[in-house]
Order: structure tokens, then C-alpha cells, then sequence
């Protein structure tokens, strides 16, 4: 009896597993098949472009770099949006907080030029500023929000076209730019002041966003401030009978957010470009902050499903750019299909009685 | 004289843009639906609508596309919604991006990388005989098509909202779908229909874009004007009326920043290009206090 019991309870474990597993394999399965159609009516070969989409990251040394150089940005970006998304808010600014992170870093880098800092204290020093900087930006909106009752859907959006031009401002303006280029860009920032190589050859950038992956899980799971994010994401209007104040929780989501995002920029900045130039913070023919949500949207803005939803939609960035390059499949196509994915995936979870309601 | 007119018939233009995707914003929210997926049906619809135009060289087509294709974002709004309750910001996200993908990928695919920028056929004016030589007032009856569209629009959704039975209704929906429901007025279905006509009226909004005000599409033709006729229809506390007075400020705020742009101006053009942007945080703060929502707006209805 006992035995048969385990067995029930066994099977109804991999039912459950699988009900969890389900909604993500039925979304790539939909979505792939209608991007396969695509890719077939446009007369493209749909088994090398698949091929191409998915094996690029695995296939070489190289794939695995580049993989890794999108992940770190996407990963930051999509915590921007999942963090203020736990108490259901909607930061659509994480671009902007990259883009306005990233210039301050460049602003600094270049303004602490003549001081000859040491790298160890001038890397730590910009990874501050970027973070400063980003949550700043961020602060404005969870502000409005909590005070003026503005919407941040509106807020962030407006914040990202004003971060846009601000990075222009600065990449064609003296004393930030660099003379006689045809796109805008700054001067390069000091050597002391760039991410060195590490494990060969990915920049240090890799260790932060590790380090902000632990930390994002510390402060979510171990740390009041964590607890009063996930209480006030479950019942927002029991938590504040228990003192938890939605005001300040409300902006230190924004705040947490907003430095996430500023130090994907700055990272940009560091580890990537050396300098600011118009344009650091897209991929694949999009934002990062539009990935980031879509990123984001598929864990539900889970802090460990951050990192490997992230790393899911890396691999398909560096495939769809893989495509574009070697079968001239458009980029577009791609992010196309992920956002079929992700709408995909939140219509099949919440059909097996997943979240995403409110 | 005549500069002034012709800045005021460049706003007008202008205005039925903002006022077409506003009033989209509204109708839906009377409704309860806020759909905030304007900026990816703009896209969708700029993109849809001008290869239309292009394909057949009938400006006509390209604006029945575009309409048809924002119909078909609102139609899959609140089919999703209705049907799993799923939050309507998520699935409007969603649906932008959805949109902005689909629009390059549609022209890349259809027509392709050119030499010449291809362009729409061009759209007429109408002019009334007689008025149309008045100064100042020519600019605003001296207009294409959809300009005229937008004001009948405006005001027939005014009329309908205020001064009918089927518009009482329809916005009790919007304050309490429960009690509309208890007096056997069909939430469901008016749902769908705001939601859809919307969901249109953004979409033309959008086509408007590559057929008349740059007559050719180009990536991120829309650069914010769908989430800026948000702003719009807050402003407006989603009154049709109030929506055209707020299409008509950011038009002319739109306006503004491209004239100080051709001239010397003492300010960088970036911080002209920023001020629409900053003129929607602006206007939300000092309207702050006088705006009114529909209460059940962005809330799932269902009878249990």
C-alpha cells in the first residue's frame, strides 16, 4: 500500500514538473513553427536558419563570447523591469537608466582623465557612478508615481526618449567629443578606466553582473527590504496594515531598479565601447530595455529565472544575428518571434493558472 | 500672415495624429480597457499601410490597412483579456513590441532596401471653396482627408458618449461593468467593439504617418507619438473634447521644437527634441490633481 502510494505520489511530482515545464515548450514549439513558415514563404533554408539560430552560441569560442557580451546588459535590463514589477509596477525605463548610466560613466571617465587614478579605484568608482547615476534617473519616476500618482508606464517612456537625446547631447558636444567622426561618440574613456579581460577573453563585466545576480537574490530573499517588496507584490493592501509603507517600498523598487539598469550602461561603457557612442545600448536591431522585457515577462521578474531566461534569449540574439549576417534572414524576424513567445508563454501559464493578471 | 497660417496647417495636420491615437485610448477606457499598445499598433500600421499604398498606388488602401491592422492589435487585446483576464499592461507591452518587430520586418521583407526611398502616393487636399483663402482659418479647412475624418471622430464620439442612451451606457462599463451588467447592458461585447474601433482609430493614426506627414516610412516612424497620446488621454480625463485640445498643445509643442530647430537657436536642438517628451511629465504634474479615471479602468470583468 505504502509503496503504491509512493508511486501515485511520484507521478503526480512529474505531472507537476511537467505543467510547469509545459507552457514554455508549447510557446517555442508555436512560435518556431510560425516563424519557420516565415522563414520557408521568404525562401530561406528552414533547417540551416534554425541551425544557425540556436547552435551559433555553442558552436565556437566566439559564440560563447558574444553570447555572454549580451548577456551581461540583457541581465541588468531585466532587472530593471522585473524588480519594480514584483510589486506590480511597470519600469519600461530601463533603457533610459542604461542610457543615462552610461553617459555619466563616460562624463566622469573622461572628466577624472588627468588624475591618473589607479584602475582599482577608478573602476569601482565608475561602477558607483553608473549606479548613481541610473538610479537617479529611475528615482524620478517611482517619485512621480508615489507622490504625484503619474503613471511610470508614461513617466519611463518619456524618460527613455529624453535619456536618447541626452546621450546625443553629450556624444556631440565639447569638451565629450570625439573630433572628426561621422557618428556621434565621446573621446575614449582612460585606459585605468576600462574593464580588463578576464578568463581570456570576456571583460570583468561578467563578474559584476555575477555578483549582481547573488546580490539581487540576497536582497530579495534574506533582507526586509526584500520581504516587504514580495509581501507588498502579493497584497498590497494588507502589507501597509502591517506597516509596510508603499510609498517607500514603491521607490526603493525604482531605486534598485534604476542602479541595475545605470550600471548595464556603464558597463557598456567600460567593457565594451571604451567610450559613449549613440547607439551602445541596442542589439539585434532593439533595445536592450525591450528585451529586457520580454526577458522579464517569461520568468514573471523571478530573481534566479532572471539569469536563465536571459541566457535563453542571448543564445536566440546571437543566432538572429548569426542569421542576418550569413543567410541575410532579417534580424527582425527574430525579435518577432520572441515577442510570439513571450505572449505565447504568458497566455499558456496563465491558462495552467500561472500569474500575470494584474 | 501666410507663415502663420502655414505653421498652423503644419499643427492641424499634426493634431489629427495625436487626436485619432488619443481618441483610440479613450473610447477603449470608457470601456474599462486601457489599451496602451499605441505606439506598436502606429508602427504595425505606418508599415502595413504605406506598402499597401505603395503596392496598389491607392492612398485610400493604405489607410483601410492600417485601420484594419490596428482593429486586428485591439481585436487580439481584449480576445487574450477577456478570455484569460490576463493584465492588460502586460499584454499591451507586449503587443508593442510585437508591433515595432512586425513593422520593419514587414517593410524589409515586401519592399526591401532601395536606392530612392520609395513614397506614397500623395494624398489630396479638400478645399472649400470660398473659405480655404481665409487666413488662419484656411489651416484648419484647407486639409487631407484625415483631418476632417478626425474632427467628425472627435465629435461623434462626444455625441455618442454625452448625448445618447448607447454612450450612458457604455461608459458605465467603465465606472462599474458589474452594475451595467446587472441591467442587461452586453459588457462583453462593447468591450470588443471599443476595443477594436480603438484599436483602428490608432492604426490610421499611424498609417497617417508614411502617407502624408513624411510620405515615405522609415524605422521607428511613430518615435513615441503612441505613448505621448497616453499621456493625451490622461490629460484629457478620457473626454473626447479634451482629447483634441490635447492633440492640438503636443502638435503645436511638436511644431514649436521643429521651427526653434531650422533657426539659431540658443538652445541644443537635442534639448528641443527632448521638450515634447518633457512637455507630457509637465503636463501630468500640473493636471495632476483635475484628472478623473473611469474607476473600473485596466480591471478584468468577469460575472463571478
Amino acid at each position: 500500500m505504502a509503496g503504491q502510494e509512493q508511486v501515485i505520489q511520484e507521478d503526480s511530482r512529474g505531472q507537476e514538473i511537467w505543467n510547469n515545464v509545459k507552457p514554455y515548450v508549447l510557446a517555442l514549439l508555436i512560435a518556431f513553427g510560425i516563424s519557420g513558415v516565415i522563414i520557408g514563404l521568404l525562401g530561406y533554408n528552414i533547417p540551416k536558419a534554425y541551425q544557425t539560430l540556436i547552435l551559433t552560441s555553442f558552436s565556437s569560442r566566439r559564440g560563447i563570447i558574444e553570447t555572454l557580451k549580451k548577456f551581461i546588459p540583457l541581465t541588468f535590463a531585466t532587472y530593471a523591469f522585473a524588480i519594480p514589477f514584483r510589486i506590480k509596477f511597470f519600469n519600461i525605463g530601463g533603457w533610459g537608466q542604461m542610457l543615462f548610466g552610461g553617459t555619466i560613466t563616460a562624463v566622469v571617465g573622461i572628466g577624472l582623465s588627468g588624475f591618473n587614478i589607479p584602475s582599482v579605484i577608478f573602476i569601482p568608482i565608475l561602477i558607483l557612478t553608473a549606479m548613481v547615476a541610473g538610479a537617479a534617473f529611475a528615482f524620478l519616476a517611482g517619485f512621480l508615481k508615489a507622490y504625484y500618482n503619474i503613471n511610470p508606464i508614461i513617466s519611463t517612456i518619456m524618460l527613455n526618449f529624453i535619456a536618447f537625446y541626452f546621450v546625443n547631447f553629450v556624444a556631440t558636444t565639447n569638451p565629450w567629443k570625439a573630433p572628426q567622426t561621422g557618428h556621434p561618440m565621446t573621446l575614449k574613456l582612460p585606459e585605468a578606466a576600462l574593464f580588463p579581460k578576464v578568463f581570456g577573453q570576456i571583460h570583468l563585466g561578467i563578474i559584476v553582473v555575477l555578483i549582481a545576480i547573488i546580490a539581487v537574490y540576497y536582497l530579495m530573499n534574506k533582507t526586509v527590504l526584500g520581504y516587504e517588496i514580495k509581501a507588498t507584490g502579493y497584497n498590497p493592501d494588507a502589507s501597509s496594515v502591517y506597516g509596510i509603507k508603499m510609498k517607500k517600498t514603491l521607490i526603493f523598487t525604482f531605486l534598485i531598479a534604476g542602479a541595475m539598469g545605470g550600471l548595464g550602461g556603464g558597463i557598456e561603457v567600460m567593457g565594451v565601447h571604451s567610450r559613449l557612442i549613440e547607439g551602445f545600448a541596442l542589439t539585434s536591431g532593439a533595445q536592450y530595455g525591450i528585451f529586457g522585457i520580454l526577458t522579464a515577462l517569461i520568468c514573471q521578474g523571478k530573481p534566479l529565472g532572471v539569469p536563465l531566461s536571459a541566457m535563453f534569449i542571448s543564445i536566440l540574439l546571437v543566432g538572429a544575428d548569426a542569421m542576418q549576417r550569413t543567410l541575410q534572414v532579417p534580424v527582425e524576424l527574430v525579435f518577432l518571434t520572441q515577442a510570439i513567445i513571450v505572449l505565447l508563454i504568458v497566455v499558456l501559464r496563465r491558462q495552467a493558472g500561472g500569474g500575470y493578471i494584474e | 500672415m501666410g507663415q502663420l497660417t502655414e505653421i498652423l496647417t503644419q499643427i492641424v495636420s499634426y493634431t489629427s495624429v495625436y487626436a485619432l491615437a488619443s481618441l483610440g485610448i479613450v473610447i477603449g477606457g470608457r470601456t474599462g480597457v486601457f489599451n496602451i499598445s499605441g505606439e506598436g499598433i502606429m508602427l504595425a500600421s505606418a508599415s502595413a499601410g504605406f506598402i499597401a499604398a505603395y503596392q496598389t498606388g491607392n492612398w485610400f488602401m493604405g489607410f483601410l490597412v492600417g485601420a484594419l491592422m490596428g482593429a486586428l492589435f485591439g481585436l487580439i487585446l481584449i480576445y487574450i483579456h477577456e478570455k484569460l483576464k490576463i493584465s492588460q499592461f502586460i499584454l499591451g507591452i507586449t503587443l508593442v513590441i510585437l508591433g515595432t518587430g512586425l513593422s520593419d520586418l514587414l517593410y524589409k521583407t515586401i519592399v526591401g532596401v532601395q536606392l530612392f526611398a520609395p513614397e506614397a502616393p500623395p494624398v489630396p487636399d479638400i478645399r472649400i471653396p470660398g473659405i480655404s483663402q481665409i487666413p488662419i482659418i484656411s489651416a484648419f479647412l484647407n486639409q487631407d482627408i484625415v483631418v476632417y475624418f478626425a474632427y467628425i471622430a472627435v465629435f461623434a464620439a462626444y455625441y455618442i458618449f454625452y448625448h445618447t442612451r448607447l454612450g450612458l451606457e457604455t461608459r458605465a462599463i467603465g465606472e462599474d461593468p458589474k452594475a451595467a451588467d446587472v441591467v442587461g447592458i452586453n459588457v462583453k461585447l462593447r468591450r470588443y467593439v471599443t476595443t477594436i474601433i480603438g484599436g483602428s482609430l490608432m492604426g490610421l493614426a499611424g498609417a497617417y504617418l508614411p502617407l502624408v506627414v513624411t510620405g515615405t516610412y522609415t524605422t521607428n516612424i511613430s518615435n513615441g507619438r503612441g505613448f505621448m497620446a497616453i499621456g493625451i488621454a490622461i490629460f484629457a480625463s478620457w473626454r473626447p473634447e479634451r482629447a483634441l485640445l490635447g492633440a492640438f498643445i503636443f502638435a503645436a509643442i511638436e511644431v514649436f521644437s521643429f521651427q526653434q530647430q531650422l533657426g539659431n537657436s540658443l538652445i541644443p536642438y537635442q534639448f528641443l527634441l527632448m521638450l515634447p517628451f518633457i512637455s507630457v511629465l509637465l503636463i501630468m504634474w500640473i493636471f495632476r490633481k483635475r484628472v478623473e479615471f473611469p474607476a473600473a479602468l485596466g480591471k478584468p470583468y468577469s460575472r463571478e
